[in-house]
């Protein structure tokens, strides 16, 4: 198993990494390219896991020699748990990628990151409603300070591939509980699952 | 599942389309992001400038000077030399030297009470309890006359900010500093820890992911870390060397990490610590930990202590310790550039640091010592062994490898610094 | 908090920073000789250096804190920076306690010994002390708009 981190460029996705991994860091090209990756090790429930920072990317459609490498070692690493890392201040931006990963079948857990900043700018986001539509684990983390981390790497090994289908269902199946001004948190986690 | 009957089954198409996504999108924002939720709070504000460096290190600071001063003021200024200073020179001593069967010269009288020391030739009787080196003058004024009230400072501060919250904060702001040595923010814990005593500092690196991480913490521990004992004794001995005895200590510390971390094999991961927002200690929680901790340490101490100093002064009486001074002292002179009564401190520092800086203390009284000797055998004493407390439970943690690895980076080092040191003070004349 | 409190905080932190940040650079000055006292003021000890790092940062810290006072980030400067001067001037009130129980000759001090651990010279952080304690105001009116 691997652990790979995606998102978008400047969602402090390598203070996150650093975070994570140890002080033995790899910084290497991507073989044939000049675009380099930075390769650790974490630490999973007493399992030496390998933690890749892959190069940051929009989508999955490649515009540029970077996002296709981000792309090619997303496939080629097909038994990987992707790390979603969001900027919590453009959730809607950065869930495309995340919507787009966990399309294509891959275990995600999405973190929220620079929640600091979010909060520094007035916006709220209702954690347990996004991971009850999304289906997988969502953690709200903060790089700069550590917060979040321990409980984003206990959701690691916890989370499973979702199927798109589910989400679409559950992220109308909740909205129309909530307009039949119902907030069923138990029985629209039985929708999602 | 009543609420999926509710919704009208659409077809998906897998893959979606882009403006499919996006229109999936907006329903889930839609009913998850809110703006004007949340305001951060002056505690949240608090919390960030202490850990961004540009504020934070400036913080680091101002926390660390008052930990420093005030360890300074409450055990050295208030207990050990307002009080207990007095209590055993001016009271406990003569009173015992005037009570106990036997006298100056009795091996027994000496052993438990008073040793004494030459001069001119003349047996003379000590006046203050560095010097006495008896189980019941030196042993007990280095236990509650110095340390206890070192450790008490030591761990009420240290509760303190523990409960407050700081001190993960304080880890991930040095965790750049310490990725550089293959360490992480988290080994300022069983740092910090061990800077009260060694042994629950080498039991905190058990949070450590790798074996490599924990022997190279290991090994820097007991190697550079000296123990609140060992600080007390030195602060009360050489108040004036104590931020020259620390910049040592610290470049060791850096210094032989960064070398450890490039020769030994293996990875080391990032520890991740749970950061809990600032809180307000709680008296009853403070007060319990300082009582565990202090109790721990004087279970610890007292036993090790008193046997140190039965041990040295049989040595002593049996002539042990001569023959010791008179093999090792040319070494010692030729190489570290220390007396060769160094022998004595060295050997006591098997059983307990505080003891052997306070039998340094006896030798600097007596003028045997110039300044730079003292400064020497102090560092000498911090790095040479751990006590044998740490010892024993380093031989409890580590497998027969890594024990022996650490024993030969231990010697290597002992003898690597403390000529370099030696070095040092021949080019700047002060050796 | 209102404007004219906002104003206030402004213009008195402002001062306040400017002066502590003069107290930093006179204590790094002093730092050459070892020590130097100013009529009731005086600087000294070991860890003057450290001291003089802390007040230059506690200046700096005010002055940032000036503009847009009422922001809580910006608040939140200022009050780090008087929280940095309790924590120097409590060592170096604790010193004096400290140093004021034990007496010279007896186990505790004399009426006279005691009361004369406490007179002048004092170390600027006492001086700045009572003046970094409008923030706490601040503090408690920042509560109350978070209710």
């Amino acid at each position: 198993m691997k652990v790979l981190l995606m998102g978008h460029p400047n969602v402090g996705k390598s203070v996150f990494f650093n975070r994570l991994t140890g002080a033995k860091v790899f910084e290497s090209n991507y073989p044939g390219t000049t675009v380099d990756f930075m390769k650790g090790w974490m630490r999973l429930e007493g399992e030496e896991v390998e933690l890749i920072d892959v190069p940051g990317t929009f989508s999955l459609d490649p515009k540029d020699l970077a996002e296709e490498v981000a792309v090619k070692m997303l496939e080629e690493n097909r038994d990987s748990v992707v790390v979603c890392v969001l900027d919590a201040s453009k959730v809607e931006r950065g869930l495309y990628l995340a919507l787009e990963i966990i399309e294509k079948g891959y275990p995600v857990v999405v973190a929220l990151n620079m929640w600091d900043v979010a909060e520094d700018k007035n916006i709220g986001i209702d954690v347990e409603k996004l991971e009850l539509i999304l289906g997988v684990p969502v953690v709200p983390t903060t790089a700069i300070s550590g917060e979040g981390f321990k409980e984003l790497v206990s959701k690691i090994k916890e989370t499973a591939p979702v199927k798109i289908e589910g989400v679409i269902e559950s992220a109308s199946a909740v909205s129309a509980a909530a307009s039949a001004g119902k907030e069923g948190g138990g029985e629209s986690a039985a929708v999602s699952g | 599942m009543r609420l999926r009957a509710q919704v009208k089954k659409e077809v998906v198409k897998v893959p979606l389309s882009v403006d499919e996504r996006w229109d999936l999108i907006e329903k889930i924002s839609k009913q998850t992001v809110e703006f004007g939720a949340r305001k951060h709070t002056l505690k949240d504000a608090i919390a960030e400038l202490t850990v961004k460096p540009l504020t934070g290190i400036p913080v680091a600071i101002a926390v660390i000077y008052g930990f420093w001063a005030f360890f300074c003021e409450f055990a050295g200024t208030l207990f050990t030399d307002g009080f207990m200073v007095r209590l055993f020179d001016e009271h406990w001593l003569p009173w015992l030297q005037s009570v106990f069967p036997g006298g100056l010269g009795n091996p027994f009288y000496a052993l438990m009470v008073d040793a004494g020391h030459l001069e001119e030739g003349v047996l003379v009787a000590s006046d203050n309890c560095f010097e006495a080196f008896g189980m019941l003058t030196s042993g007990l004024f280095i236990v509650f006359g110095v340390v206890l009230w070192a450790i008490l400072a030591f761990y009420l501060i240290f509760a303190i900010l523990e409960d407050i919250g700081y001190l993960p904060r304080l880890a991930v702001l040095v965790d750049t500093v310490l990725h550089k040595i293959g360490l992480h923010g988290y080994a300022i814990v069983p740092t910090f820890l061990s800077l009260g005593c060694n042994v629950p500092g080498v039991t905190a690196t058990r949070p450590l992911e790798t074996r490599k991480q924990r022997f190279m913490m290991m090994t820097l521990l007991a190697i550079f870390v000296p123990c609140g004992a060992q600080i007390g004794i030195m602060q009360d001995l050489v108040p004036e060397m104590m931020g020259w005895i620390f910049l040592t200590l610290a470049i060791g510390y850096l210094g032989f990490g960064f070398i450890l971390n490039k020769i030994v094999p293996g990875k080391s991961p990032e520890i991740i610590m749970d950061v809990p927002p600032y809180q307000m200690p709680t008296l009853k929680n403070i007060m319990s930990k300082l009582w565990i901790r202090t109790s721990g340490f004087l279970l610890v101490a007292v036993p090790f202590v008193l046997l140190g100093c039965l041990i040295v002064g049989l040595m002593y009486l049996t002539g042990a310790m001569d023959w010791l001074a008179a093999v090792f002292g040319p070494l010692l002179m030729v190489w570290f550039g220390v007396p060769s009564e160094t022998v004595a401190p060295l050997i006591a520092g098997f059983l307990r640091k505080d003891l052997a800086v306070g039998m340094l203390g006896g030798l600097m009284e007596q003028g045997i010592m110039t300044p730079f000797q003292v400064f020497t055998s102090v560092i000498l004493l911090c790095i040479y062994f751990p006590c044998l407390a740490t010892f024993a439970l380093m031989i409890k943690e580590e497998n027969w490898k890594e024990l022996l690895g650490s024993l030969a980076s231990l010697i290597a080092m002992v003898f690597v610094y403390g000529g370099l040191i030696h070095l040092v003070g021949i080019m700047l004349g002060v050796a | 908090m209102n404007e004219t409190e906002e104003k206030f905080g402004q213009i008195y932190f402002a001062v306040l920073g400017a002066v502590a940040l003069a107290f930093g650079v006179a204590e790094l000055i002093a730092t050459v000789p070892g020590e130097a006292s100013w009529g009731i003021m005086e600087m000294s000890g070991i860890f003057l250096p450290w001291r003089a790092i802390i007040l230059l940062s506690v200046g700096f810290f005010y002055l940032s804190s000036v503009k847009n006072f009422a922001e809580v980030h910006q608040l939140a400067k200022a009050v780090m920076a008087s929280i940095m001067i309790w924590i120097v001037a409590g060592i170096a009130i604790w010193a004096r306690i400290a140093g004021s129980i034990p007496g010279e000759e007896t186990w505790f001090n004399s009426l006279e010994g005691f009361l004369a651990s406490y007179a002048p010279p004092y170390c600027p952080e006492m001086f700045l002390l009572p003046f970094s304690l409008v923030i706490v105001y601040y503090i408690l009116k920042e509560g109350e708009t978070v209710k």
